[in-house]
């Protein structure tokens, strides 16, 4: 059987990927020139390597079309419902780092946590006569983070496919739930992070398709662990 | 295997709703979204079957009856009282059993005499049951969120708090992670320096105006949505909001009043027992209850067989009192639930508030205990 392994196509992701698995011993090469989506490892025998969007990798692991992926965190939570069940994380691995956050305008001085911006959603109705929106591409990472963990439930979320960090002070939406690596740029659309706001702390992963079939392959023990003491 | 037609008794409850002095309302299958979403929040959306118009306009498989019900009585603005019933299919993803089921009920909307209305909704969902699983052993349990709200009020906490614990309420986890809070609160977090000045001398005129320059400066909007008025305002509630303590009597008074479970004929005297033992003045909220449970017995229910259990609601922000559910068979599955939600239809676009009880039916939990499984 055929093993894939699905790595970023473009960007810092696919060069932190690809020397992650250099310094597990896992050479990856690309089959014909290197702008190829095909690759291969070198060294082991039927191992496959797709180069997909860090998204289409989330999904193509839950659909179990690829046996291994290399993606954030996030995506693979955002992407797959119950995702602990259909895949697993086998390795962090130390790149991509980068926290979804809920992030009010910095002069709603009375918001500091859940807590309170539970108090704003419960008013907001009667006060403005709509419900309180949250601008965001994480619909699932957002409704369980609010709804699960904090009793959240009033709320509409605005679907935001880029720049969220500008929907409150365009009007678009009052507060966002957003990706941030060192917060600048939250910080420059004078937004601020809850203090118990950290939905999720993400990074790279080598994230595995659960399968049956690979309870008896050693190659799929080789290269976690390979990976494992190479992260 | 899932049942797709309606099971074989629904044309007999078809007749016996239209005994109900309730006529039967048609709703169509494709509804928009907008106002479940909007009523129910956002975590609905993984729950229900949405589409898209070709305009772009948010359309869902009818999820349940009450709100598509509600929102066509107020666009005939029709005059009340009026009851309305229904039985059809509604289409929701559950965990278990087939995502197209049936449900019938009753909505009774503008019903003045309260207690009359809710004893009303809470017999008729109990005789339908009975008429229909003939012979099975009901369970019936009763809540009120007004009781609750009056002892709240009664212990005294600041208008945020009572606002924070009757929204949770019915959300066992959230409730008794405040209660929690209210027992050993955070150091209350300092607040912010550019605004700590004004809120040592209590200057809230300077506050606004403070707030409302740095929206201008950072250009966000002052009226789009949350004003400097209403952030100042809830910023200087919240000073008293982070510090409140609550005494370790009010906290066991608050937790005995939540334990409470019994049947209604002792629930007027445990409620009274209550009170006295907590010093608590809920008069009024005893007065409604009690009217509730002499029009439950005027109408021929056996109080013994209902049970009040004061923690029981829904938290959702419409319903505003009654909430009953009636269950049966091995696995105890809810047949039938009702509640009132009085806030509903002015949240729809109603005018003039409209009072509103009902309750609606599962009819293919009640055709599996039929079949004695």
């Amino acid at each position: 059987m055929t093993l894939t392994v699905a790595l970023p196509s473009k960007g810092r992701m696919k060069d932190d990927a690809i020397a992650t698995l250099a310094r597990a011993g896992l050479t990856v090469s690309a089959i014909g020139n290197d702008r190829s989506y095909r690759g291969r490892i070198d060294g082991i025998d039927d191992v496959e390597v797709a180069f997909l969007s860090a998204s289409e990798i989330a999904r193509e692991l839950g659909a179990g079309a690829v046996d291994f992926g290399v993606t954030g965190e996030d995506l693979v939570r955002e992407s797959l419902a119950r995702a602990d069940e259909r895949v697993e994380i086998t390795a962090r691995l130390g790149f991509g780092n980068a926290d979804v956050v809920v992030a009010v305008p910095d002069i709603w001085k009375d918001v500091d946590s859940m807590a309170d911006l539970g108090d704003v959603a419960a008013d907001f109705r009667s006060r403005h006569g709509r419900r309180l929106t949250i601008a965001t591409k994480y619909w699932r990472l957002t409704q369980n983070f609010f709804s699960t963990r904090h009793g959240i439930q009033l709320y509409r979320i605005v679907e935001s496919l880029g720049a969220t960090e500008g929907a409150p002070a365009s009007g678009a939406a009052d507060i966002i739930v957003d990706i941030t690596s060192t917060g600048s740029t939250l910080t420059a659309n004078h937004l601020r992070v809850l203090s118990d706001g950290v939905i999720l702390r993400s990074e790279a992963c080598l994230v595995r398709a659960r399968k049956t079939a690979h309870d008896n392959d050693s190659r799929v023990a080789a290269l976690i662990e390979a990976v494992r003491s190479a992260s | 295997m899932i049942q797709l037609a309606a099971p074989d008794f629904s044309a007999g409850l078809a007749s016996a709703l239209e005994a109900l002095e309730a006529p039967r309302v048609d709703i169509p299958v494709i509804q928009p979204a907008e106002p479940f979403l909007d009523m129910a929040g956002e975590d609905l959306r993984r729950r229900i079957f949405l589409t898209e118009s070709e305009t772009g306009e948010s359309l869902c498989l009818r999820p349940e009856f009450t709100i598509p019900v509600c929102s066509a009585h107020i666009a005939q603005s029709v005059a009340t009282p009026r009851r309305y019933s229904y039985l059809g299919q509604v289409f929701r993803q559950r965990r278990e059993g087939g995502n197209e089921f049936y449900q019938a009920g009753v909505e009774d909307l503008g019903e003045p005499d309260e207690a009359r209305a809710d004893a009303r909704a809470l017999s008729e969902a109990r005789a339908l049951i009975a008429q229909f699983v003939p012979g099975a052993d009901l369970s019936i349990i009763l809540g009120d969120q007004s009781v609750f709200e009056a002892v709240v009020a009664g212990l005294g906490l600041p208008a945020g708090w009572q606002k924070r614990l009757v929204h949770a309420f019915g959300n066992a986890q959230a409730l008794e992670a405040m209660m929690a809070r209210l027992a050993s609160p955070d150091s209350a977090a300092r607040p912010d320096p550019s605004v700590a000045g004004f809120l040592a001398t209590e200057d809230v005129a300077g506050l606004e105006a403070h707030i409302e320059q740095v929206m201008q400066e950072t250009g966000y909007s002052t009226h789009a949505s949350r004003s400097p008025a209403e952030i100042a305002a809830r910023l200087i509630g919240k000073q008293s909001l982070d510090s409140t303590r609550l005494s370790a009597a009010s906290l066991d008074a608050l937790k005995a009043f939540l334990a409470l479970d019994v049947p209604l004929d002792r629930a007027a005297s445990a409620l009274a027992g209550f009170a006295r033992d907590a010093g608590l003045d809920i008069s009024g909220a005893q007065q409604a209850f009690k009217a509730r449970l002499d029009a439950l017995s005027e109408r021929g229910e056996d109080l013994g067989a209902i049970h009040w259990r004061a923690a029981f609601g829904r938290p959702l922000d419409y319903y505003t009192g009654l909430v009953f559910e009636v269950s049966a068979g091995s696995n105890n599955l809810v047949l039938a639930g009702g509640g009132r939600y009085d806030r509903m239809m002015t949240l729809l676009g109603a005018r003039e508030p409209i009072p509103a009880v009902g309750f609606s039916l599962w009819l293919d939990r009640i055709e599996t205990v039929r079949a004695g499984k």
